[in-house]
């Protein structure tokens, strides 16, 4: 939450001025729709102009009745005055409902428009733009500009067409008046427009101190434990006393300035009406204004300050709104990296060779991950990728998933580059079992399907009996129909392991992928993700980032993968005797093992599975890793 | 205002009623916030009379012909009594404002912290209890909402209150009549906006968790990305998103809909009301019942009469959200502060260290779980002492003791002699260092997370010595800003291993009498393990050491050994006791380390014969 918030504050600092350009886009997100608009601009100008009208019909009363003691005249008008209310209201029921749909209309298109084009996008412009950054762009960037294109222009049509009306009105009933008038609203305009600009820096102020003090109370709060412990309570206080002293000046400032806004424009208008007491008591000795048209600009210049301030309001409000709209063109413009070449065909299917031929790649220019990187794998073999965190091994699945290009040399599946092939067909033959299990919110019946979408719930229920997670999910209050929750975090790392097993296991792939889990998984739930993960390999060509002795010794081929290069390569009997890298990983791997096997104490008193525990299913934990991009999923 | 920092203590704005609770919470701004009231009084009253001047004007000088000097002095006069009347109008409203804002602001302030302090004083207990975003919720938004209670809707029912009653005063004054029948329709007006907007509310809330799950959706295909695109379903994600967003766009046409049809309708009785008064009025002014003066202000006047209501409903409906919120937070400060200072022993220097537990029991305050039972040991100061056992075989629990997060429930514990009960909590956190298992750093620099909690002025060179005892010296001089690089989110990240090396520094720093290492360092490579193991050690010497350990090898040294089953104390002694004690449980899990031991030796040289 704080992350979002720190975002859009940050993205706030940036207002872009008005160009022709983008001023034609931000009308092109409302030209499908522009009968709304025209309905909306129709109602919202004629309530505008019924407002001023109805202070001018004011005026007739008095001085077209009352003064002349006309009861006649004065039901007439009032006969025309409850119809004009009768159809302002009809008015207002419009715009209301015509802007405020269109707004969400507005907002459902653009939203719809940002999240399909960002399923096109690289995985390269995900590693570049962090994921909150993302969702600022299509939840509050696209709330910006629809209330932009919408309340907008209402509140500003409103504003200046009620300050137009109100002085057409003005001018009829006395010129000179009138002219005293339109002097002194741009003043007010002015003054208005200064205090809300004011008033909004106060405002982000006290926002950036408030997701500080959100920050800070999250930390003493996940830490309480470390704070009780070294006693610094007294000093914590302190210290969180700043920042709410902070926060309290600007609010309290952007609040008082706020007081202090409509008060004064109230007066520059007050002036003028002094003005026009003052000048009108004279002009209506010669018979110039009537007393009607005395107290019709009395209510004028009383109700300006509210068209006044909806367009100080917005005129603020607007750079910021074309901040966001020039964010969300830009990343709507942007176009995907890896994309069908042209005559790409399908696939028909990836058992069989594949080759990586002298490839070279990088994330950033002159940061080489791989070098002249050259692979021969044939169909059914399981190669297991070890080897230090940031030495290429997500790179080289990145790769083969066709996440990324390579930016010299060739991959060949059954001979042929793989460029030629669609992106669709390489993507739905492989199967993925990422480090860090990815569910959707949902059923865990729905996450499993998500590998076939068309798969039963019987053939649901064998991926999971194969992957074995079906024990673990029949044992969930509501089995298949359980709620995994936000991001499956009701479930535990290892579940979502199984999970995604049986997901891949349901999608039948021809090549299967997985970057073994590193966080540990209680014994019990290890086993069965390792037959699980032994089903899936069978008769399938499959490469495995591979940290688990087990996983490991039952390769065909071990790639020991350092600084973008093919450091070693063998049979796990084959290193140990080369005593090289591999060996020395091992040794230091199997000493830890039996480190963490002394682990095996806990629970020992009452379990009996334990007993048949060895070697082969020990875990090797190492640090995680940070610093491939790419293994930031 | 004040820039200094008041503390009020929010738990005398306890009450059932939750008004009066409120009015507690105003203690010290009472005064303020009344004046505040009183200058929108002001304010109001200071409108009304623009429009009593207008019927001075109108009936007195332009009929009646008043004048003060010439015509045009007169006239300017008026003028100027115009402008007056706004500057008062306008100064009181903004004098109201601030002291409003003044009230608001000030009270929020000192609500964070002391919500901010209460919670860091709360038990162990409460916080193991209580998910951290359900506490980040309320002291937010639920904080939030308070402050909108005291500056905007609590002054706004006031200020719609006072439009009222002053305008109408004023109306009633002119003509009694007339005031009566400006207000028939706003009772019913008053009670159908409450209830629309109650209903708005809900559609507005349904709206609102509609966009979070827009919000989830897109978040999950976001992170997701790779699954997403390894299955290629794309389009089964824009179909998903596509239906939560269409959703959401029904329900905002919903929402609007219902919005649309109340101003308008509310518009039209409003509008009926005051036509209907307006004709009346101009028809007791055409029988001269009323002046034309009195008709003019009585058309300004009732407008701030009836359109304020509209917005009546709206307002009230609001405050009771801010009611709510008083009870959320007062939830959490009903809870109980664990007395840090409360002991009846004051020791006048450090602790010396020698402990002994006599029958020592815990049982959770919440069950009949015996979390630990009658456990019985005696430590020298100096001594070293492992607790071995599963997980929730109660080690954490029983060194938890120590420091007082919670309080044994049977038995004694004497430290140097004297039950520990007697200490204070501050005394006895000041004397015990702790190494906690997951190292907990705070997102400021390394210097000031080595810092952290020492309490005293230290100087560049001890923090180093600090450091580099704890085997992170080095590390840290690889950052790019050295000790002022920042950790967490926006600073680097550290590895597991580099984290807990830093808490080390900062026990070493702390100097403690007591040491508590929760011994875990299966999350770092073998390096590093034997850096930390030598940053220990250091750290140990000349310390009662309390060490929860996983593994033999770490419990070896100790000179007193305590294997722990569920709450049990099974077995006590030194490594060379306890593995003479054969059928033990520590001779078991020794000889199955033994054991293991060999069949990997022997697994390697096999694998490297195939």
């Amino acid at each position: 939450m704080s992350e979002h918030e720190l975002i859009e504050l940050e993205e706030e600092e940036y207002t872009s001025a008005l160009t022709a350009p983008v001023f034609k886009r931000i009308l092109g997100v409302i030209k499908p729709h522009w009968k709304w608009v025209v309905g909306f601009l129709i109602t919202i100008g004629l309530t505008s102009a019924f407002d001023a009208y109805f202070t001018y019909l004011n005026k007739q009363m008095i001085d077209q009745g009352i003064a002349l003691g006309d009861k006649a005249a004065l039901i007439r008008i009032a006969w025309f005055y409850g119809a004009f209310i009768l159809i302002q209201c009809v008015c207002i029921f419009s715009f209301i409902y015509l802007a405020g749909v269109l707004g969400e209309r507005v907002q459902y298109d653009l939203r719809k428009l940002l999240f399909n084009h960002l399923q096109e996008l690289s995985l390269s412009y995900y590693a570049q733009n962090a994921v909150g950054r993302l969702i600022a762009r299509v939840t509050s960037d696209t709330g910006r500009v629809s209330d932009l294109v919408t309340w907008g222009i209402v509140d500003s049509t409103w504003a200046a067409m009620n300050i137009a009306t109100s002085l057409i009105f003005m001018a009829i009933i006395n010129w000179k008046l009138a002219l005293i008038v339109s002097v002194i609203i741009p003043i007010m305009v002015f003054v208005a427009t200064k205090f809300q600009k004011y008033i909004l820096v106060e405002f982000r102020q006290s926002r950036r101190a408030n997701s500080k003090i959100t920050g800070a109370y999250n930390e003493n709060i996940q830490g309480v434990r470390v704070v009780k412990a070294l006693g610094r309570e007294d000093i914590n206080l302190l210290e969180f006393q700043e920042l709410t002293t902070r926060m309290y000046r600007a609010s309290y400032r952007a609040a008082w300035l706020s007081a202090l806004f409509l008060p004064t424009v109230q007066i520059i208008g007050a002036i003028a009406l002094g003005a026009i007491v003052w000048y009108g008591g004279v002009q209506i000795q010669v018979g110039m204004i009537t007393i009607g048209g005395i107290q019709a600009f009395v209510s004028y210049l009383t109700f300006m300050m509210w068209p006044v301030q909806d367009l100080a309001r917005v005129y603020a409000e607007m750079q910021h709104s074309i901040a966001a709209a020039e964010r969300i063109f830009k990343l709507a413009d942007t176009a995907p990296d890896i994309h069908n070449r042209a005559n790409a065909l399908p696939a028909s299917t990836l058992t069989g060779k594949i080759e990586f031929e002298h490839v070279d790649f990088y994330y950033e220019e002159r940061k080489p991950v791989l070098t002249d990187f050259t692979l021969t794998v044939n169909a059914g073999e399981m190669i297991a990728l070890v080897g230090p965190t940031g030495g290429g091994k997500s790179t080289i699945v990145n790769l083969l998933c066709r996440f990324y290009e390579p930016k010299n040399g060739t991959i060949r599946i059954n001979g042929r580059d793989y460029l030629d092939y669609t992106l669709e067909s390489i993507h739905s033959k492989i199967g993925i079992v990422l480090q860090t299990p990815h569910l959707f919110s949902g059923t865990v019946r729905e996450n499993i399907r998500y590998g076939r979408l068309n798969a039963s719930d019987v053939e649901v229920e064998e991926a999971a009996q194969i992957a074995g997670a079906h024990n673990f999910i029949t044992t969930l209050e509501k089995g298949y129909e359980q709620n995994v929750g936000e991001g499956g975090n009701l479930l535990s790392v290892g579940q979502k392991q199984l999970i995604s097993l049986a997901r891949a296991v349901l999608a039948k792939p021809e090549l299967f992928i997985m970057d073994e889990a590193t966080s540990s998984v209680d014994t019990l739930t290890e086993a069965l993700i390792q037959k699980g993960m032994e089903a899936l390999m069978q008769g399938r060509t499959s490469f495995v980032i591979a940290h688990r002795l087990s996983t490991i010794r039952k390769a065909n081929r071990i790639l020991v993968i350092a600084d973008g290069q093919i450091a070693e390569q063998g049979t796990h009997a084959e290193l140990l005797r080369l005593r090289g890298h591999y060996y020395q990983l091992y040794t230091q791997q199997f000493r830890h093992e039996l480190e963490a096997q002394y682990g095996m104490f806990d629970g020992l008193t009452d379990t009996s599975d334990r007993a048949n525990i060895n070697a082969d299913s020990i875990l090797l934990r190492r640090e995680k890793p940070s610093a491939e991009p790419a293994a930031t999923d | 205002m004040s820039t200094s920092t008041p503390y009020f203590d929010f738990r005398n704005a306890l009450h059932k009623n939750r008004l009066v609770g409120l009015w507690r919470m105003m203690t010290d701004f009472r005064l303020a916030y009344g004046i505040a009231t009183l200058a929108l009084a002001v304010s109001a009253l200071a409108k009304t009379s623009v429009y009593l001047l207008l019927r001075f004007f109108i009936d007195d000088v332009l009929t009646k012909g008043w004048r003060f000097g010439s015509a045009t002095q007169t006239f300017l006069l008026i003028g100027l009594g115009f402008i007056g009347l706004a500057l008062f109008e306008g100064g009181f409203a903004f004098l109201s404002g601030r002291l409003a804002a003044y009230t608001a602001e000030g009270i929020t302030r000192r609500l964070r912290d002391f919500l901010f302090d209460h919670i860091q004083r709360l038990s162990f207990s409460y916080h193991s209890q209580t998910p951290t975003g359900d506490l980040i919720e309320r002291v937010t938004s639920d904080v939030d909402a308070l402050r909108r209670f005291f500056s905007e809707q609590a002054i706004g029912v006031g200020r719609i209150a006072l439009l009222f009653f002053i305008n109408w005063g004023a109306i009633l004054y002119l003509n009694v009549k007339l005031g009566l029948l400006s207000v028939v329709v706003i009772p019913l007006m008053l009670i159908v906006s409450i209830w629309f907007f109650k209903r708005v509310t809900k559609a507005y809330e349904d709206y609102q968790a509609q966009e979070a799950l827009l919000s989830t959706t897109l978040q999950e295909n976001l992170t997701g990305v790779r699954v997403v695109k390894a299955f290629a379903r794309q389009d089964y994600e824009k179909n998903k998103f596509e239906k939560d967003n269409w959703l959401k766009y029904l329900k905002g046409k919903i929402l609007l809909l219902m919005q649309s049809l109340f101003w308008p309708l509310s518009d039209i009785a409003l509008g009926a009301q005051m036509l209907f008064g307006y004709i009346f009025a101009a028809f007791m002014a055409i029988n001269h019942e009323i002046t034309l003066g009195d008709y003019l202000a009585y058309a300004g006047l009732v407008v701030w009469l009836i359109f304020p209501i509209r917005n009546l409903g709206r307002t009230i409906v609001q405050t009771s959200t801010g009611m709510v919120s008083y009870a959320r937070l007062m939830d959490i400060a009903r809870q109980t502060r664990e007395p840090l200072t409360d002991g009846a022993y004051q020791p006048a220097g450090p602790a010396r260290g020698e402990l002994e537990f006599k029958d020592v029991s815990f049982i959770y305050s919440d069950g009949t779980h015996k979390v630990i039972q009658d456990i019985s040991f005696h430590v020298q100061p100096g001594q070293s002492i492992a607790l071995l056992g599963s997980t929730g075989s109660g080690k954490t629990s029983l060194v938890n003791l120590l420091p007082r997060f919670h309080d044994y429930t049977g038995g004694s514990i004497l430290l140097d002699g004297v039950e520990l009960k007697e200490y204070s909590r501050k005394y006895l956190r000041e004397q015990i260092g702790i190494v906690q298992q997951e190292p907990f750093l705070f997102s400021r620099t390394i210097r000031e997370n080595i810092l952290y909690g020492v309490g005293r002025n230290v100087t560049d060179a001890e923090i180093e010595a600090a450091a580099k005892a704890a085997a992170v010296h080095e590390a840290i001089l690889s950052f790019p800003d050295g000790y002022n690089t920042l950790v967490g989110e926006k600073g680097v990240t550290l590895s597991g291993g580099q984290k807990q090396r830093i808490t080390i520094a900062r026990a070493i720093l702390k100097n403690p009498r007591i040491l508590i290492l929760d011994d875990s360092t299966s999350a770092i490579d073998m390096q590093t393990e034997a850096e930390i193991r030598a940053a220990l050690d250091g750290l140990m010497e000349n310390r009662t050491t309390f060490i929860i350990a996983h593994r033999i090898q770490s419990v070896m040294k100790a000179n007193l050994i305590l294997v722990l089953d569920k709450g049990v104390l099974i077995q006590k002694g030194n490594h060379e006791e306890l593995l003479n004690q054969l059928g033990g449980m520590y001779r078991k899990v020794y000889d199955i380390q033994t054991k293991i031991d060999v069949e990997l030796e022997r697994e390697i040289a096999l694998d490297a014969e195939e």
